[in-house]
């Protein structure tokens, strides 16, 4: 290969229109960039920066597979990817969610299935696939079916089935993207293992966060990337991070800081005895005993498995206790439809943006307005979209917005539903600088306006602002309190 | 519980092992069986063969009892209704223009048995069959490789598209969507979940195109198979005494 593995010299590159007779938005204007043989480049940019098309670009799938234009030139081992795309033993892909790309029902099929379609003798694959299962310590799950996997093991299985190809060229689009701490840790782990043996990778990244392997980084900011620094000098330009979307202000934690307030003496949530347990499975919630008042902001923590997430969807009623009970601003949940329960609870549930489906971004925020029949629809629609800047935006499909864009109109969607109790579940995973700053001075608001907020995160700067800490370990609760005596407690563990 | 099409149970016995080509040939045959058959008794016989047949192959009581509640719906229903559409023999019990006769109940019976025993021949091949192998009977039987990707491909993103479903549902269910009343306005109530589902089914269809073009599907070298399928002497020996068994049980019938 090459000295420069990657070479591209003033890329531009549009995606065709989404509407018919619509004009070619331009992601990329004369884009340079360069990875010597061995190095490793972290591409830091905002959601919607155009992160993933360049990883589908190196990878020879855009516009190939995708549609849009592209001028400029694009290399790999001093290849033109116009001309052909390149081989899988060539670039190797992982995708941002790599469970849409893992695609057999078994974990050794998945990684012998790439060496199948090459061609590889029969007798060579086997070998191979016991080498990969093993470096990336999936021996023991070989035989379960892909979509089995927790998040971390699925990033190893889609990695280890690049690696059976041993391609030259890594592209990894956001490796450490929506996965919990335990699995950060094992796909780190796996990374920093790929990185010794010295291949050429390309990471894209929207957490200005140093990782183990990666030799420098550059900004992916207005369609260009800036020239490639150390990870000490891009630090060092706290204010432009800022002004990229990448780093949250810290007037906004401030804010959320600044918006404590002492819990009003009424209930707003009490569990008594709560337990709960899926039909035909084990307990999963074990009598659980728990008062929160009226405008406390509570954190929720505990690993995986813990039960955090069982817990809170009892609270609009999308499960039902087993046994115990649980009252909603001092009413009995039982009797409550989760209609009824909605009016009180509002709900933000992962990934929130595969709900929306309305025709207009002003649809989409009346919806749950208008089915909760609540007053003033138009006034609380127009007062949500101008608190998130959507009012510019309010006429179209929300499908077809920017990830930012979408998660602020779910957020939006949520507010103007105006509810005395806020559930956010793992609000933060995937958000850029910007989507945290919005959302923590959301936050802030509603907590300064006396709203009951339960959030469950794993992140623990958010969970130290917090007035409250509920940690949950198998089903029970572990530790409860201010956020100081219990996080002490859990940062080893999360 | 989602929506679940992987119902391999991990086995290694003589029937987990048999050729799955076999195996649907033995399935084939099982199902004629469950039509030629014409009483409540052979039905019953044949289910009572098939169950034998499964728990010696060490599948679990709790992998039957699954399939049992899957289907046990529909064998009421066929018990409870079809008596009163066949009239013969003695009458047991009449009420206005419904009639209740031995031989209509015993007809319903050795229907609802046959759903059973062509259920439980259907679900024992998927219970000792990984899905890698029945795309590769499909292939050695003939089909293009692109075919039996497709059914793959299938298999693996319904139950995805399932947990999709439900993740919607709830999520629109928290903004106070219900589905209720008469079936055409439970239709118009469900397009909030569905728009949505379509959508992100649509974006998994995407990231799967590139998925499988980036790991080489389409790539000129002649595809090769890990671990194929093969007929060894067991599984000849299987095919023949299968066929034996299914023909004479078929001219004692016919007899």
């Amino acid at each position: 290969m090459d000295k420069k593995t990657i070479s591209v010299e003033q890329l531009t590159f549009a995606y065709p229109p989404l509407v018919v007779g619509g004009t070619p938005e331009p992601l990329f204007h004369g884009l340079e960039l360069t990875v010597a043989a061995g190095q490793s480049l972290a591409v830091v940019g905002r959601s919607g920066s155009g992160k993933s098309t360049l990883t589908h670009i190196l990878a020879g799938l855009a516009p190939r597979y995708t549609g849009g234009e592209l001028t400029g030139e694009v290399r790999i081992g001093g290849r033109d990817l116009a001309a052909e795309p390149p081989a899988p033993t060539a670039v190797g892909v992982l995708f941002q969610d790599a469970a849409t790309q893992l695609f057999t029902s078994a974990v050794e099929d998945e990684v012998a299935w790439g060496l199948e379609a090459l061609g590889t003798a029969p007798t060579e694959i086997g070998p191979v696939v016991m080498d990969a299962l093993r470096k990336f310590g999936l021996l023991e799950v070989s035989k379960r079916p892909p979509w089995a996997l927790s998040g971390g093991q699925q990033k190893r299985l889609a990695l280890a089935s690049l690696w059976a190809l041993r391609p030259r060229v890594w592209l990894l689009d956001e490796p450490l993207g929506g996965l919990d701490p335990a699995g950060r840790v094992e796909v780190l782990a796996a990374l920093t293992q790929l990185r010794q043996e010295g291949v050429t990778q390309l990471f894209t990244t929207a957490r200005v966060t140093r990782g183990s392997w990666e030799d420098s980084a550059a900004l992916l900011t207005g369609g260009a990337l800036t020239a490639p620094a150390t990870w000490d000098s891009l630090h060092a330009q706290h204010a432009r991070l800022v002004a990229a979307g990448l780093l949250c202000p810290a007037a906004s934690w401030a804010r959320l800081e600044r918006s404590a307030r002492a819990p009003g003496s009424r209930l707003a949530l009490e569990a008594r005895h709560l337990r709960y347990a899926y039909p035909d499975g084990p307990a999963v919630l074990h009598g659980l005993d728990l008062r929160i008042p009226q405008g406390q902001f509570v954190a929720v923590i505990g690993p995986n498995g813990a039960g955090k997430s069982t817990l809170i969807r009892h609270f609009n009623g999308l499960l039902r206790p087993t046994s115990g009970s649980l009252q909603v601003m001092e009413r009995k949940s039982r009797g409550l439809s989760v209609g009824e329960l909605a009016r009180q609870v509002g709900f933000l549930f992962q990934r929130p943006e595969q709900q929306l489906f309305a025709t207009t971004v002003r649809e989409e925020l009346a919806y749950g307005v208008r089915q909760l029949r609540l007053s003033n629809v138009e006034k609380r629609v127009e007062r949500s979209l101008a608190r998130f800047g959507l009012s510019e935006i309010a006429g179209r499909p929300p499908a077809i917005l920017s990830y930012g864009s979408q998660r602020a109109v779910t957020l939006a969607a949520l507010a103007a539903l105006e509810t005395p109790i806020l559930v956010l579940d793992e609000p933060t995973v995937g958000l850029d600088g910007r989507g945290w700053a919005q959302l923590l001075e959301w936050v802030a608001e509603r907590r300064a306006a006396g709203t009951t907020i339960i959030v469950v995160t794993h992140e623990l700067a958010l969970a130290a602002r917090a007035d409250r800490v509920l940690a949950l370990r198998a089903g029970r609760i572990a530790a409860d309190g201010p956020p100081d005596a219990v996080l002490s407690q859990f940062v080893g563990e999360e | 519980m989602g929506l679940v099409l992987d119902l391999y149970r991990p086995g290694r016995s003589w029937l987990h092992r048999l050729d799955p080509r076999v195996k649907l040939w033995g399935v084939a045959l099982g199902l004629i069986l469950a039509f030629l058959l014409p009483s409540a008794a052979a039905q019953a016989l044949l289910l009572l063969a098939v169950l034998l047949l499964l728990r010696s192959n060490g599948i679990k009581w709790d992998a039957l009892r699954w399939l049992w509640r899957q289907i046990r719906f529909l064998f009421l229903l066929i018990l409870c209704l079809q008596p009163f559409f066949t009239s013969a023999g003695e009458t047991l019990f009449a009420l206005g223009p419904l009639r209740l006769t031995l031989g209509g109940a015993t007809h319903a019976l050795g229907l609802a048995l046959r759903v059973l025993s062509m259920s439980f021949i259907t679900g024992g091949f998927l219970f000792t069959t990984e899905q890698r192998q029945l795309v590769r009977a499909f292939v050695r039987l003939g089909f293009p490789y692109p075919w039996g990707l497709t059914l793959s491909l299938t298999l693996r993103f319904l139950p995805a598209i399932s947990s999709l479903f439900g993740t919607v549902r709830e999520a629109q269910a928290a903004r106070g969507w219900v589905a209720e009343g008469n079936i055409f306005r439970r239709a118009r109530e469900y397009l909030p979940v569905l728009i949505a589902v379509t959508i992100g089914a649509l974006r998994m269809g995407d990231q799967l195109t590139l998925a499988l073009a980036a790991r080489g599907l389409g790539t000129a070298a002649e595809r090769t198979t890990w671990r194929d399928i093969e007929m060894r002497p067991a599984d000849w020996r299987a095919l023949v005494g299968m066929s034996a068994a299914f023909l004479v049980v078929a001219a004692v019938n016919a007899g």
